[in-house]
């Protein structure tokens, strides 16, 4: 207890300078690559892919980051064995998050396929195994947080391939697919704002202090989506046939209905990935703050201040701003193979599955379901080429994230404990 | 520091292996509209001109063989494609037989310097019109793919496609019955003919008819998507 009386405050700050730091690099890399798609596909430009993103991924981030944010800070680390220790927690947490942000500075460095939700579970994992004891892990949620990183892509793809059979048989394959696809496009835009905010409400706003029916939640997320088909129904209702354009390709009008589309389903990317994502950067933060400011009580039963939120969102945005940008353009360059209609499903897909997985609070991984989403797509036969090798990459990736992460976090927390005690 | 990309993202991405493949038919097709004019100085007995357009087939078949290189090189078979592989490497290999002919007659025409024999001239542009006819409805066909993936080869593309193939048939055969017509023609003449004349005439006018059966081919391997 001492410790914690002593170095409370040092804990604090340094919590929320590794956060800071956690949080810029994810703002710098794995929200540039969620938002790369839209850019891609020429839907927005980068200037408003950076505003969208900035909105979207505070409002993720303080709206429905709480759950895995929970998650994280006492899900994985059984802290029990320890409550006259609460020292080895801080320890634990620092050198979680420093072990996960130093392995994505390397992998960022190397250009490898990192996942920063992998990385933090792997340190989480590791420093509980040696700090506390293999009993400390909360095996089971492990198990089923793993298990989400493989099921979430499958639900990503299935639903993606769903969304562009639908929109082959209610736009494309009719008579007049432009008629169609200005019919059916407000619908689309209505099941983005209806089904992201459905699934944040539904019973997931206790921490704003709002507690929503059952069917209240759902009368807000017909209101959202209406609100949505609106605006979507004004950008579109002046396209026009463009005869040129369609002589060489029979499909461009159609698809010129779906690039304003993007912006929503953008929009639902920065938002789910808000709602993800940084919680990985300040579930640790928050542990640290939770146990210092309740005077060494590892069990954290306080609820998780806004600010940290808020913190954790700015952070982000602070790292797209600086450095994410430019990943973006490099992204968008590389992916322009996805037409706006296929980016549409992909990403609503994407958002979806992301926002189920931060609602149930699961820490899942936005680029890889991205490409569960996009590989949907390609199983529908709507992509000329995927290159699988990818996929191989991304399981290459965990197996090593999980030991890296886990390793590194175990050299931090005795150099941590060393220093401090 | 750098930082660089680290999504699988930007790797997912293959360009489309439709675009080689427009690209690669567009290039045939000009090598084959070389070959009127090139009948064309043939008929006026300008052997200096007929030199000069066998040299531009011969130039854009070069030309068609690089693209059909490049992308057998860029299709690796980790690729996760709409249609077969295997298809799409024949489909392609089929285009280039197209090319192959066509600088097949160009150089034949420039070994020897011949003269069209009156009796057949009717019939061989009878011949040569069909032949464009069936190169131009192949080349449309190719130019579908993108309307095609669009919709994941089927319904009403893939029925227009299926009609576009049928239309292909239906040329060859037609030309199957030219090549009958203008094989009879010259067996009459051919007393008439240097034997050695006679002999090229039969093998130009076979090769030029090989042009439509191989554009019957590009067709059946199209419908090898269709029917995945």
């Amino acid at each position: 207890m001492d410790i914690i009386a002593a170095y409370g405050t040092a804990f604090v700050i340094l919590a929320i300078i590794f956060g800071l730091y956690m949080t810029w690099g994810i703002g710098a890399n794995d929200l540039a690559n969620a938002m790369g798609t839209s850019v891609g596909a020429g839907a927005v430009t980068l200037r408003q892919a950076i505003c969208i993103a900035i909105i979207f991924e505070f409002s993720g981030a303080v709206i429905a980051g709480g759950h895995v944010t929970s998650t994280i800070r006492k899900g994985i680390i059984d802290p029990s064995s320890i409550v006259n220790s609460p020292e080895i927690l801080v320890y634990g947490m620092l050198a979680s998050l420093l072990a996960a942000a130093f392995w994505l500075m390397v992998a960022s460095w190397k250009g490898w396929p990192v996942s920063t939700t992998h990385s933090i579970i792997g340190a989480l994992i590791g420093f509980a195994i040696v700090g506390i004891g293999p009993d400390a892990v909360i095996w089971s949620k492990v198990g089923s947080v793993v298990g989400s990183w493989v099921v979430s892509p499958v639900v990503g793809g299935t639903i993606s391939f769903l969304l562009v059979m639908s929109t082959r048989k209610l736009i494309f394959d009719t008579d007049d697919p432009l008629k169609n696809a200005k019919r059916y496009a407000p619908c689309y835009v209505f099941l983005v704002g209806f089904v992201i905010s459905l699934v944040t409400m539904f019973k997931g706003l206790k921490h704003l202090k709002v507690d929503l029916s059952v069917p209240q939640s759902f009368g807000v997320a017909v209101i959202i989506g209406l609100i949505t088909a609106g605006i979507g129904w004004y950008f579109i209702r002046r396209i026009e046939a463009d005869r040129e354009a369609d002589r060489d390709f029979h499909f461009a009008s159609v698809e010129r209905v779906f690039a304003p589309m993007m912006l929503f389903t953008a929009c639902a990317m920065a938002f789910a990935h808000g709602s993800n994502d940084v919680a990985n950067g300040i579930g640790p933060l928050a542990a640290v703050v939770s146990i210092v400011s309740s005077g060494g009580e590892v069990m954290q039963k306080s609820e998780l201040p806004i600010w940290i939120l808020l913190l954790g969102g700015g952070g982000i945005v602070l790292g797209l701003i600086t450095l994410g940008y430019r990943v973006m353009l490099t992204v968008g360059r590389k992916i322009t193979e996805l037409t706006p209609s296929r980016g549409f499903c992909a990403e609503l897909a994407a958002a979806t599955t992301v926002v189920i997985a931060s609602r149930t609070g699961l820490p899942v991984s936005t680029t890889h379901i991205l490409v569960g989403s996009v590989l949907g797509v390609g199983l529908a036969r709507g992509i000329g080429a995927l290159d699988l090798r990818v996929v191989f990459n991304i399981i290459v990736s965990w197996l090593v994230t999980l030991p890296a992460g886990a390793i590194m976090a175990m050299l931090f927390f005795f150099t941590l404990k060393g220093i401090f005690s | 520091m750098d930082i660089k990309s680290t999504t699988p993202l930007s790797g997912l991405f293959r360009t489309s292996p439709f675009k080689p493949v427009q690209e690669h038919m567009r290039t045939i097709f000009s090598c084959i509209c070389f070959l009127p004019p090139l009948l064309d100085a043939l008929y006026r007995k300008d052997y200096q001109q007929l030199a000069e357009f066998a040299e531009e087939i011969i130039k854009l078949e070069s030309e068609a063989d690089d693209i059909k290189q490049e992308f057998r090189e860029h299709l690796p078979n980790t690729l996760l494609l709409p249609v077969d592989r295997e298809d799409l490497l024949n489909l392609i290999s089929d285009q280039d037989g197209l090319a192959d002919l066509t600088e097949e007659i160009a150089k034949t025409l420039s070994y020897r310097d011949m003269e069209v024999p009156d009796p057949i001239k009717d019939l061989l542009d009878e011949l040569l019109e069909g032949t464009m006819e069936i190169s131009v409805a192949a080349k449309d066909m190719i130019e579908r793919l993108d309307e095609l993936l669009q919709v994941g080869f089927r319904g009403r593309e893939q029925e227009k496609v299926s009609a576009m193939i049928a239309g292909v048939r239906r040329s060859e055969h037609n030309i199957d019955n030219i090549m009958y017509r203008i094989r009879r023609r010259l067996f009459e003449c051919e007393k008439d003919l240097n034997p050695v004349d006679a002999m090229f005439w039969y093998q130009l006018i076979s090769l030029i008819g090989s042009i439509s059966d191989q554009a019957e081919n590009v067709a059946d391997r199209l419908l090898l998507f269709l029917s995945k």
